[in-house]
């Protein structure tokens, strides 16, 4: 096909699917209100435009590949998250509680209702489950991406306070330090790891209490006084220029908490993917994650891409403390509570490490806990049930021999049933 | 009498048609050997057989009546065993243990281990299979796990015997030992299959042979009538050459690469090279004899820069390149084809194109700048696998989809199409069949009439005695003899092997 159409068709994907995003991720549902459809009618758009370009240049048995790959990518988590589903009604029905409504108010209230709630739990988690799966495909487990986040938090604090430039120019610059705070965080990890063999597992998890107890310390230098009730366990507020932009700004009925963050959230997470498959550095990420003794039969440094691939995740994670400090909560406190470096672990999972994957499973993921918030206040049902949820979901989607059994149990009973048939006939 | 028949078996798998119309019958004790290259659909039937598939259409009949297995259970209720390429045992139990596993004597939940014992001892007594019941499965060699496989079979009360490439993982003798039970296993009334592709093998244990091609039965041969010859051409289609012509090429006098008193140590500190040099002149092939484990691989992984010598220098057109890391050799055109192709060949998820990519992935037509250049890697790659006679759906197949000789082409193709001035090459056969080792073989002389130096390290010394312009036989670490293959023998070169020292004054 012609190159300048592709490009053109290229170009009309990206402004679609741009342009739906923003609607959809910073509309709040009110009545009136039609952004949030928009949005949704505008990404569905995008995905066409890309399915055409595609049918275009490799032909359409190439586009039913394709459908078929993805299609055969999702199951295992759709049908995850069915089963976990029906399993929590069940339980529900047992323990008293009517599911229908329950799950109705789960999903009014995650989807729709306090659609603002999910995606602002979406950012964090999905900056830190990009940080577990970018180390999962160096064949490492970066388990402390808590510690990595409040190293984040800390650094954009700090920065944040004290940066008086133009935004234009200051947000970058606390978004990279953040970073750096969080790739050094796990320099120690990483030269451990290369030099004595010592388990990334093991380092990282202590590093993260490490980094958990040394906020209080930082937050008593910044602003905490216990002495007083108005700030206790807390900095000072952000300077203005640092915050992140929220949607209001630009949308009207925005929700005035919802900031740009998850934007930020979606575009690091194309940068990951491309880095991870498009560029020679992703390429030998993968390929020492895959068989290190292969790559480095071919010249692969093996204890380079592991300090690569550690010290990125690292500022992946910390991206995440950036996200809630410099977008949400406009100061740091000592609890932030929320256990997003844990449950990106879990958001990793369940994307299979897919960079692209985890922008999904970390709005699911938010939406479960929004929603869950949301059943909990309206029909009196324990939020105990999400969680129970969350965790068949992820035994399922991790478990995946179970649907391999599942779908061989299928085949031999479809087998059986043909051979009866032939018998019959004979 | 015959014991067991298949009568128009077929097996369509989602893409492949792996067994077309089979028809064969086993006489009562006799020695069956089913011969075909890999991918030919052999261990597929046998699967069947032992109820692992179910065949799309076709029936197995046993003693004269029709069976339909569910799964290998039933098989084994009605007196099937099977011993796999991949033993399937617990290491951290005993033999005896391992042997009763699933079908336990005694009564209820309590296993009546004195009569087990007994029970084992009797039958290796019986079949002449002397093994330790009360010795760990850790704690045995190769061979003898395999007896205690056997006994498995034997103790659920096998009355046929099906061996999946049983002499892959043993050494000569023990492939010696294996067959002699083998006999006095038939003997005794068992009838026995043998899955291989080991031409020598058939002529040396079979009573009749069945030769497989693309799941077909492309012949039934009795052992005393056929040669290895006709054996090779039916099993690959066309005739083969076993030993491949070589062309005579002079050798040009100035060294390409050299060895000078290397030392190196093993993953146990202890020396594993000890004060070795050698030189490889372009256009030369030099084979490395040994057995296995005489400082060879610590030598080669010396030699690519994967393991420090402690000593010595390695030069490459005269130049020391001993300081230099891999990728730095790899970059001065040394090309390197290891022993252990899935290990050390190949990222086996990896695409055929990233495989052949990698290495050189950091330049052109692999890469632009920092940006991977997939078209380019495509492209290459294409071209590649038809000169390079690669069998794949395509060059974005993973790897680990081909067969093992496919994906030796697959590293054959990389290393081969970088114009190496120096080429290693580690045991490039290994496990490999008939076409795909003649295949190799020629790709190799093919790089030797290029003025490449090509050092060749074997175990097998056919292989040695194919290639090879000299031959360095390797003995603990040092090279202890070079002979020239024109004035030497098998013999010979295997006496300096073992350690055997020159009679000299």
């Amino acid at each position: 096909m012609n190159r300048t159409y592709s490009t053109a068709l290229n170009a009309v994907m990206v402004v679609l699917g741009a342009i739906g995003s923003i609607l959809w991720l910073g509309a709040t549902f009110r009545s009136g209100e039609t952004y949030y459809f928009w949005g949704i009618w505008l990404i569905v758009a995008a995905a066409g435009v890309y399915l055409v370009r595609y049918t275009l240049e490799n032909g359409r048995d190439e586009l039913l590949a394709l459908v078929r790959k993805s299609l055969r990518s999702v199951v295992v988590p759709v049908m995850g998250i069915v089963v976990a589903i029906l399993i929590g009604g069940v339980l529900m029905a047992i323990t008293g509680y009517d599911p229908i409504a329950a799950y109705q108010a789960l999903f009014y209230g995650g989807l729709v209702r306090n659609w603002h709630i999910s995606v602002l739990n979406a950012a964090p988690l999905i900056f830190t489950a990009l940080s577990v799966a970018f180390a999962f495909k160096a064949g490492l487990f970066n388990i402390g991406a808590e510690g990595q986040y409040y190293l984040g938090a800390m650094g954009a604090t700090w920065a944040s306070l004290y940066l008086g430039l133009p935004g234009i120019i200051s947000i970058p610059l606390v978004f990279i330090f953040a970073a750096l705070l969080g790739a050094a965080w796990n320099v120690v990890p990483a030269f451990l790891k290369v030099k004595t063999g010592a388990h990334e597992v093991i380092t990282t998890m202590m590093l993260a209490h490490v980094a958990r107890y040394l906020s209080p310390v930082f937050i008593r230098a910044n602003g905490g006084d216990p002495a007083t009730s108005l700030h206790p366990y807390v900095t000072f507020e952000i300077l203005e220029n640092n915050m992140l932009p929220s949607f209001s700004q630009f949308m009207e009925h925005a929700n005035y908490r919802v900031h740009t963050g998850i934007l930020l959230a979606i575009i690091v997470a194309l940068v990951i993917n491309f880095l991870l498959y498009k560029t020679r550095i992703g390429f030998e990420i993968r390929a020492v994650g895959e068989n290190k003794d292969a790559a480095r039969a071919q010249g692969i440094s093996v204890g380079k891409n592991i300090f690569r691939a550690l010290l990125i995740a690292g500022a992946l994670a910390a991206l995440a403390g950036f996200n809630q400090v410099n977008g949400l909560d406009h100061k740091l406190f000592e609890n932030l509570q929320a256990g997003y470096g844990w449950n990106g672990i879990s958001v990793a999972l369940l994307a299979g490490g897919n960079p692209v994957g985890v922008v999904f499973t970390g709005l699911l993921w938010g939406m479960l806990d929004a929603g869950g918030q949301f059943m909990s206040r309206t029909t009196q049902t324990p939020s105990a049930i999400v969680e129970i949820v969350k965790g068949i979901i992820l035994f399922l989607v991790v478990a995946r021999y179970i649907y391999t059994a599942i779908s061989q149990w299928w085949k031999r009973r479809k087998q059986k049933q043909t051979t009866a048939v032939a018998a019959g006939q004979a | 009498m015959a014991i067991l028949e298949t009568r128009h078996i077929v097996k369509q798998f989602p893409k492949v048609l792996a067994n077309d119309d089979i028809n064969l019958t086993l006489q009562e004790g006799e020695i069956l050997c089913l011969l075909g290259e890999n991918g030919a659909g052999k261990s597929t039937l046998m699967n069947v057989l032992y109820g692992l598939y179910k065949p799309t259409s076709g029936t197995i009949v046993l003693d004269g009546e029709e069976v339909e297995f569910s799964s290998p259970r039933d098989a084994i209720d009605r007196g099937l065993g099977m011993v796999h390429q991949h033993f399937m045992l617990v290491d951290t139990l005993t033999v005896t243990e391992n042997i009763i596993l699933g079908s336990e004597p005694g009564s209820g939940p309590v296993i009546d281990y004195k009569t087990a014992r007994q029970q084992v001892k009797e039958l290796s007594e019986r079949y002449g299979l002397q093994v330790d019941p009360d010795a760990r499965i850790m704690n045995l060699s190769v061979g003898l796990q395999q007896r205690v496989e056997i006994l498995k079979a034997l103790y659920r009360k096998a009355k046929i015997l099906i061996l999946d490439e049983p002499t892959a993982v043993l050494t000569p003798q023990e492939v010696e030992e294996l067959f002699a039970v083998i006999r006095t296993l038939r003997d005794s009334g068992v009838s026995i299959i043998i899955i291989t592709h080991k031409l020598e093998e058939v002529k040396a244990i079979a009573n009749r042979v069945y030769i497989l091609r693309r799941g077909r039965i492309e012949g039934e041969r009795e052992i005393a009538d056929v040669t290895k010859e006709e054996l090779a051409n039916l099993m690959v289609g066309r005739s083969v050459v076993l030993t491949v012509h070589r062309e005579p090429h002079e050798a040009k006098p100035e060294p390409v690469f050299t060895v000078e008193n290397l030392r190196v140590l093993d993953d146990r500190e202890v020396e594993a090279v000890d004060d070795l040099s050698l030189t490889v002149k372009p256009g030369e092939v030099v084979g490395i004899a040994g057995v296995d484990g005489n400082g060879q691989s610590e030598l080669a992984e010396a030699i690519m820069g994967l393991r420090p010598a402690t000593s010595g220098r390695i030069l490459l057109r005269g130049n020391d390149i001993e300081h230099l890391t891999t990728r730095e050799r790899i970059n001065q055109r040394i090309s390197h084809v290891p022993a252990d192709r899935q290990r050390f060949g190949l990222v086996l998820p990896f695409t055929v194109a990233e495989n052949i990519a990698i290495g050189y992935h950091d330049r052109a037509p692999n890469s632009r700048g920092l940006v991977l250049d997939y078209a380019g890697m495509e492209k290459q790659a294409e071209e590649l696998i038809s000169s390079y006679d690669i069998r794949t759906p395509g060059p974005l197949a993973p790897a680990a989809h081909l067969s093992g000789g496919n994906q030796q082409k697959v590293i054959l193709a990389r290393e081969f199409s970088r114009n190496p001035d120096f080429l290693l090459v580690n045991q490039p056969t290994r496990g490999l069949d008939v076409g795909a080792i003649e295949y190799i073989h020629s790709q190799i002389l093919r790089m030797r009439g290029q003025d490449v130096g090509v050092m060749l390290i074997s175990l097998e010394l056919e292989e040695i005695f194919a290639l090879s312009d000299r031959i360095l036989v390797m003995y603990e670490g040092q090279i202890v003899k070079e002979l020239t293959p024109a004035e030497t023998d098998e013999r010979e070169v295997g006496f300096y092997m073992t350690g055997g020292k020159e009679r000299s004054a």
